[in-house]
């Protein structure tokens, strides 16, 4: 489905209910045969986005020929208008009768077992790059608007010329790295494209297979030729004579008469310093993160990694699989990557898909929410803060219960029955108790409690690890599916049990598992905070910290900051607070005694009834 | 009564917990005091096993926590060892193949969580590593067999991008007899290759 | 609606001016220290009172 748009994502593995947009075309795409009578008589001439604006096309046109589908297409805010019909010339000239202006965007339901991102890579704008004047001088070119000029179904038909003067240009050069393995981090990226290089060994190549009198020179940082059969392309284009500069050259400036462009650079092998006249400079661009990914990145809870690409489920095991099951990334949505890579990472993504489509049932973690209708008031809170609606509520029976297929087991439910209703299975109530109790029984003093949730800071913990980066031994760490599991009491028995420093962290905002359930998690700090402070407890003994999956880093400062802080709690401070919340906590143990008597009570009422 | 016990009744029988330590070669021996820990964990109410293995996730690792099962009658298993992120579902299987609920296993993470993060500072490491093998036990105590429920899958695939990987990813799930949707957001598929001229290192066309 | 809020940061001591409402849905972090504990000002009951 061409021209169409994933809107909505739900389910899970094996069981995904997918909404797209089709968007009108305002061509029948099936009839339209791609005689072009209708671009011929469109008046509207706009600049055309597949030849990087350097040629144009119609309002009504076909994005290249080779197009699949190879149908035309009206882009409607280009057209003069059809509502009233301003224009209507396509209409007339169409013999086939395939264009309709009241064609509306569709929308399909797809029921899918996987999810295959292969979302792609966008290029970097080097405009921000002042140096490189590239929308102030004609004659800087990207290496994108390259292709375009010298491929032959291209803006020129294949004849590489200079925007200025439309001339053949003799002198021609290349700037690696543009965009690229920037370390200041200021303005474009740290990483390397990865592409670039070859890429740029491959258009001397064409420059000197089709004008072999130019001259190419090539400014570069290294020349990063590691794949197979790479070496020798750019030996070869050595040996055509393209010359290999070892220095980015700091600033062009231009000749305003003739439009040549001067580059000033250091030869870092040599350390010559020289200016050279050109009279066209291709910028080697690098590749970004598609500007929209985002959106599937939300659609379909995908991380991403420092870079902005989406991470993989593990780093070398896992390198196609994400974090949500059923969902495959491959190509440069992964990482920069070349056609090659992408077709061999798209081959392996299919092959992962094929696993569970071929096994033809998956297994659900039977860590899902259950309520005990004894106990539950039918309050209907749970409901609320359920991110996939899988709990129904019987406002009339006074009860709610759980739609297991439809429970992820985030356990935000669970944190925030106030009437003990709700058993998360496989993370109980009792469970946590029983770890809390266990890891401060002893040397409480001495500990920094941590909550961590499975996806993102339990994994960015594992990320410290795996990249050795060392932290204090103090931080105990107790695992949740999410951070919204984290119920307030949990917090409040670790400071009865006497810790000093209790840390609740989960995933960023855009990272959540759980679609948005560490909304929660935000929701029940805040009342923890101001229920602290009212108790005469310092709030800042329980901090928060969202640390995704591939922040190690992040994962250790903050470990680092929490042991500081946790040097500065006195001895009497934390008397203090368990005395206080000792208290507290008292209260609640009596409350819900009295809770489950009272449930107990009922319900042998009940049986006595039935009976 | 204490949470052990609560547990107990509700099973309904005696816990008896099995501590498999592992070494990881020196992943973890170098840093933490394994035998210490190992020492450690006898102490710990319900245990009734305890064995170190230099790499517990290996086929004689496994082999062990098996024959233990066997042996002592464990109806709990705790692996102190690296994340679970990695091997749980090793260790589940492991325990699942001697007849044990997968979710009656529990595992402590002494490699990404300690060893490897706190090197040079091997007292606190096995302080630490000591501590999460005692929450590892306690969680053990209190875990319940669950049942995972089996759904089918539905056979078709959603390819999102229909670049050049979008593509290839297409016509390897159709080829092999599953209905595809590709959606592409553009009007025409081919993404940025179509816009090549030539591709590296052969030098042939991109369309 | 969101207002002008103080917020405190309960990591590094750090306060200052934001637009918050509680359904909002901003990741919120310290522009000093970059810490996520960053802990909004309950509106005084004088302020609102006097909007009345
Ligand atoms: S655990 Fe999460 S997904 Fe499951 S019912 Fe509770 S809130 Fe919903
Ligand atoms: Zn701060």
């Amino acid at each position: 489905m061409a021209y169409s748009e994933v809107e909505e994502v739900d389910g899970y593995v094996g069981n995904f209910k997918v909404k797209v947009r089709k968007k009108a075309r305002y061509v029948r795409e099936e009839d339209c045969n791609s005689c072009a009578e209708c671009a011929e008589v469109c008046p509207v001439v706009v600049p055309d986005e597949f030849q990087m604006g350097l040629s144009s096309r119609k309002a009504v046109y076909l994005p290249f020929p080779q197009a699949v589908p190879a149908s035309y297409i009206i882009d409607m805010e280009a057209c003069l208008g059809t509502n009233p019909i301003a224009c209507g010339k396509c209409e007339e000239a169409c013999e086939k009768v395939c264009i309709d202006y009241d064609m509306k965007d569709e929308i399909f339901e797809l029921e899918v077992g996987v999810v295959v991102v292969a979302t792609g890579m966008d290029v970097y704008d080097p405009t921000e790059l002042d140096e490189y004047c590239y929308t102030r001088y004609d004659n800087v070119i990207t290496s994108m608007e390259f292709e375009r000029l010298i491929c032959a179904g291209g803006a020129t038909e294949g004849h590489f010329v200079r925007p200025s003067d439309r001339d053949v240009p003799q002198r021609i050069a290349f700037i690696q790295c543009v965009g690229s393995r920037n370390n200041a981090g200021d303005k474009g990226n740290r990483y390397c494209s990865n592409i670039c290089c070859m890429n740029t060994v491959k258009d001397t190549l064409l420059l000197r297979d089709h004008y072999p009198d130019c001259e190419c020179t090539v400014f570069y940082v290294d020349i990063r030729a590691f794949g197979k059969g790479f070496e020798d392309l750019y030996m070869r284009s050595r040996e055509e004579g393209v010359k290999y500069i070892r220095g980015l050259p700091g600033e062009i400036r231009q000749d305003p008469e003739t439009k040549n462009l001067f580059l000033t650079a250091e030869n870092t092998l040599t350390g010559e310093v020289r200016e050279y006249e050109f009279d066209a400079v291709v910028l080697s661009v690098g590749v970004i993160p598609r500007r929209d990914s985002a959106l599937v990145k939300k659609l379909l809870s995908l991380s991403t990694t420092g870079d902005g690409f989406y991470m993989e489920a593990h780093p070398k095991l896992k390198p196609v699989d994400t974090p949500t099951r059923g969902v495959y990334i491959c190509g440069c949505s992964e990482s920069p990557k070349d056609v090659k890579d992408s077709v061999t990472q798209a081959s392996a993504a299919a092959a992962r898909a094929m696993t569970i489509l071929n096994a033809g049932h998956v297994t659900v973690e039977a860590i899902t929410a259950a309520i005990d209708p004894a106990l539950c008031t039918g309050c209907g809170l749970c409901a609320k803060v359920c991110p996939f609606n899988a709990v129904e509520v019987d406002k009339e029976k006074k009860t709610a219960w759980v739609v297991s297929a439809m429970c992820m087991g985030c356990g935000n439910c669970g944190a925030t029955c106030n009437q003990g209703a709700v058993t998360m299975g496989h993370f109980t109530d009792d469970q946590y108790y029983a770890q809390i109790d266990a890891l401060l029984d002893e040397d409480a003093a001495d500990k920094v409690f941590t909550f961590a949730c499975n996806w993102c800071s339990y994994a960015g913990a594992d990320n410290a690890g795996i990249s050795r980066i060392q932290y204090p031994a103090s931080p105990r760490l107790v695992r949740t599916m999410c951070s919204a599991r984290v119920t307030e009491d949990f917090v409040l028995y670790a400071f009865v049990k006497g810790a000093p420093v209790v840390l609740v962290s989960g995933c960023h905002f855009a990272d959540c598992h759980y679609i948005d359930a560490n909304r929660q998690t935000v929701k029940r700090v805040y009342r923890l905070w101001d229920k602290l402070e009212k108790l005469g407890i310092r709030p800042e003994r329980l901090q928060l910290e969202w640390i995704s999956a591939a922040e190690g880093q992040k994962f250790a400062r903050v470990m680092r900051g929490l042991e500081e802080m946790r040097q500065q709690v006195t001895a009497e401070e934390v008397e203090h607070t368990k005395k206080v919340l000792a208290e507290e906590w008292e209260k609640k143990l009596a409350r819900e005694a009295k809770r489950k008597k009272k449930a107990e009570a009922d319900e042998s009422r009940d049986e006595v009834q039935v009976s | 009564m204490s949470n052990e016990e609560k547990a107990a009744v509700a099973t309904g029988e005696e816990l008896r917990i099995g501590v498999f330590v592992c070494d990881c070669g020196s992943n973890i021996a170098g840093t933490v005091d394994t035998a210490a820990v190992t020492e450690y964990a006898e102490t710990l109410p319900n245990v009734v096993a305890v064995v170190r293995n230099r790499y517990t996730c290996a086929d004689p690792g496994q082999n062990e926590i098996k024959k233990a099962i066997r042996e002592y009658d464990l109806n709990r298993v705790v692996v102190a060892s690296c994340t679970p992120l990695m091997h749980e579902p090793t260790f589940r299987a492991c325990v699942a193949g001697e007849g044990l609920n997968p979710y009656l296993m529990e595992m402590a993470n002494l490699r990404e969580h300690c060893s490897w993060v706190h090197g040079n500072d091997k007292e606190g490491a096995t302080a630490k590593a000591k501590d999460l093998v005692k929450s590892a036990v306690a969680r053990a105590a209190q875990l319940q067999a669950r049942e995972e429920t089996r759904v089918p899958v539905t056979q078709a695939a959603l390819v999102v991008g229909g670049g050049v990987a979008g593509i290839q990813t297409s016509l390897d799930l159709a080829e092999a007899g599953y209905q595809v949707y590709l959606v592409e957001k553009e009007p025409s598929i081919g993404g940025i290759m179509a816009a090549l001229d030539k591709t590296y290192p052969t030098m042939d066309c991109s369309i | 609606m969101s207002q002008e809020t103080k917020f405190k940061c309960l990591k590094c001591g750090h306060e200052y001016v934001e637009k918050y409402a509680p359904d909002d849905d901003i990741e919120r972090a310290c522009p000093k220290c970059h810490s996520n504990s960053v802990r909004p000002e309950k509106p005084k009951k004088a302020d609102v009172a006097e909007k009345k």
